[in-house]
């Protein structure tokens, strides 16, 4: 087993090199030149020269030869390729302040929505999912499959929007939108959370479902109901123990998730989190902020996928004979 | 494409009976089941209402102001069935308008992740080694970025080429965003599928008869992974919609047809003031679609699994 986790992380290694060049690949060789797309059409030579001096793009793309000559190696290593592998980010163009120091601020605003959400929603899906294996066949399982279907035909948007509209316009319950710190966010933070636990629902109980359904016609069940134990312990004890090894894969990779926010939901209920930032990024053309997102994200993410399948490894041995 | 090595073995069943292939079976068992059947008609009629949208005349009727702005819907004239936007343009001939674009997208979007999927798919599982490993890195690493990430990222870079995004109204960029990210889930599955097949009688027979590499692949492989691609197709389609909503909400979508994702979007500031009409109705139009689609899928792989053949 050891093995196979010392193979994985090296595994590790290229897949995030692979994320930093697709990364850079696209925000840098696809858009050739941000700092025209970020000005427009009509400015001079010397302020797109000091736009790009900003935004680190006039730097060489992958090794800094000219800067080599006085400072050595780590000039050599000046450039937007390693700035990206080695997180030196530019500024924000709008902020005008380093990236890590925003994404300091909006993380924890984020996290405030999403754990929570993610909580609840687990709970419920799990819930649901046990409730639909138990009674499949019949209208306990039809109507949740159904209503999960149903919810995951329906755009996101349009259910932020209309409980936006119903909930905090229309029944004046909560505020329509926007945020206050410390026990003040609460208020605020109750409509965003319902609505994203209610819009999430869908995917992960028809997903549980299906393999909680799968567990109930395997063989250690049988036994299991065939030596007289009650069909409530079966369900809590042998089956929900054996979902819970797609949960940890589902959950684990999906806390990279969590940081990013909701790109949407935080837009709508103008929450100050990450997801709001990355929005409000795009539409004001601030590639730093874009790109460091981006990037830092997905690096969390290869991380993360990397501690589930060591977990997964030492939850179900059978996985690292593969 | 019946002569796989799926039907043999169904043939083996029973001896008597004339072969029959993946397909039929598939579609039988499909057309007894009726709520499927009912989707096949909803994804047909979209189909249908999205070729209208490329007649002149609903071009014409999509962008002409002839009512008040925010009009309430009524009965007074078909246009006015589903209201008018700000700018007094007809709800209901957009929406039909949009149907055009959201299949238009959704499709291309699927054709071009389909493509790279299967190929990528197909070649990892057939030679395996180096070029499994090679592709096995390309869909970790695309793997890696969370989805809604990567669309934005590519969108949003995409916008640097002005003719990508005059062309169309932006339409191929949304259709590459959409495009390059989908086709991971599929390629796996393929992978794993093809490498199932590889060591098949059927494939060793054909090899020894001569059959090149590419002949086997495409010829004698496909034909036996493709219920995958149909399955991946439907539920797919699916995504797109969903996400064009999302990149239209982003700024990065389609600039200046109506599509049902700026329908939606212009929301935004609509809905608080009363104006509930395009909201609802775009909607409308994606949430039936999703659904049928859903269902579709589920029907489709139900129906299509080897395993359960010859079960009913």
């Amino acid at each position: 087993m050891w093995a196979y986790i010392v193979r994985r992380i090296f595994w590790t290694v290229p897949t995030v090199l692979g994320v930093v060049l697709l990364t850079f690949t696209l925000f840098s060789l696809v858009s050739r030149d941000p700092a025209r797309q970020y000005a427009g059409k009509f400015v001079s030579e010397e302020v797109l020269q000091s736009i790009r001096h900003k935004m680190g793009v006039d730097k060489p793309a992958f090794l800094n030869f000219a800067a080599a000559r006085q400072r050595g190696v780590a000039g050599l290593l000046d450039s937007q390729f390693f700035d990206v592998l080695l997180f030196r980010f530019p500024e924000s163009m709008r902020y005008e302040q380093p990236v890590w120091s925003i994404f300091a601020r909006k993380i924890p605003v984020s996290l405030a929505i999403q754990v929570p959400v993610f909580v609840v929603a687990l709970g419920l899906e799990l819930g649901l999912a046990l409730i639909c294996a138990a009674g499949r066949g019949r209208w306990p399982d039809y109507t949740i499959t159904v209503l999960a279907v149903v919810g995951l035909s329906l755009p996101a948007l349009s259910i932020y929007l209309a409980a936006q509209w119903f909930f905090g316009a229309y029944l004046e319950l909560f505020p329509v939108a926007g945020w206050d710190t410390g026990a003040g966010a609460v208020r605020f933070a109750a409509l965003p959370i319902l609505v994203s636990v209610v819009a999430s629902l869908g995917g992960g109980t028809r997903f549980y479902r299906t393999v909680a359904v799968d567990e109930i016609y395997s063989d250690y069940v049988r036994t299991a109901r065939a030596k007289g134990v009650a069909e409530r312990e079966v369900l809590l004890t042998h089956v929900l123990r054996n979902v819970l090894i797609p949960v940890i894969t589902n959950t684990l990779a999906s806390l990279p998730a969590l940081v990013l926010g909701a790109l949407f939901l935080e837009r709508i209920f103008q929450i100050p989190g990450m997801g709001g930032l990355i929005v409000e990024a795009i539409f004001n053309q601030d590639r730093p902020v874009v790109m460091a997102a981006v990037y830092v994200i997905s690096v969390a993410y290869c991380i993360m996928l990397l501690i589930t399948d060591i977990c997964y490894a030492l939850v179900d041995p059978r996985v690292s004979l593969r | 494409m019946s002569t796989s090595a799926v039907s043999f073995a169904s043939a083996a069943w029973d001896m008597a009976a004339p072969p029959r292939s993946l397909w039929r079976d598939a579609w039988a068992r499909l057309r007894r089941n009726r709520l499927a059947k009912l989707c096949l008609a909803v994804v047909a009629l979209y189909v249908v209402l999205a070729l209208a949208g490329f007649t002149p005349h609903l071009q014409r009727a999509a962008s002409e102001m002839r009512y008040d702005s925010y009009e309430l819907p009524s009965w007074r004239a078909v246009g006015l069935w589903l209201g008018a936007d700000h700018l007094g343009r007809s709800v209901l001939w957009r929406l039909l308008y949009g149907t055009r674009i959201a299949l238009t997208v959704a499709v291309s979007a699927c054709l071009i992740s389909i493509f790279v999927g299967t190929t990528l798919g197909l070649i990892a599982g057939y030679f395996g080694r180096w070029i499994d490993s090679l592709v096995i890195w390309l869909f970790s690493t695309v793997n890696s970025v969370p989805a809604i990430l990567l669309m934005i990222a590519m969108a949003y870079a995409l916008q640097g080429f002005e003719t990508l995004k005059d062309r169309l109204s932006g339409m191929p960029i949304v259709v590459l965003a959409l495009g390059l990210t989908g086709w991971v889930g599929l390629c796996r599955l393929i992978r794993g599928e093809v490498m199932r097949h590889r060591e098949r009688d059927y494939v060793v027979a054909a090899r020894a008869a001569g059959a090149g590499h590419l002949r086997i692949m495409f010829r004698h492989i496909l034909p036996n992974v493709f219920h995958l691609i149909i399955i991946d197709f439907s539920l797919g389609m699916v995504g797109c919609v969903q996400a064009e909503v999302a990149l239209a909400f982003l700024g990065l979508g389609i600039t200046d047809r109506p599509s049902w994702g700026r329908m939606i979007d212009d929301a935004k500031l609509e809905l608080l003031r009363g104006v509930w009409w395009q909201v609802a109705a775009a909607t409308a139009a994606i949430f039936i679609l999703c659904l049928a689609l859903n269902i579709l899928g589920d029907a489709l792989r139900d129906a299509l699994d080897p395993r359960l053949r010859g079960t009913d």
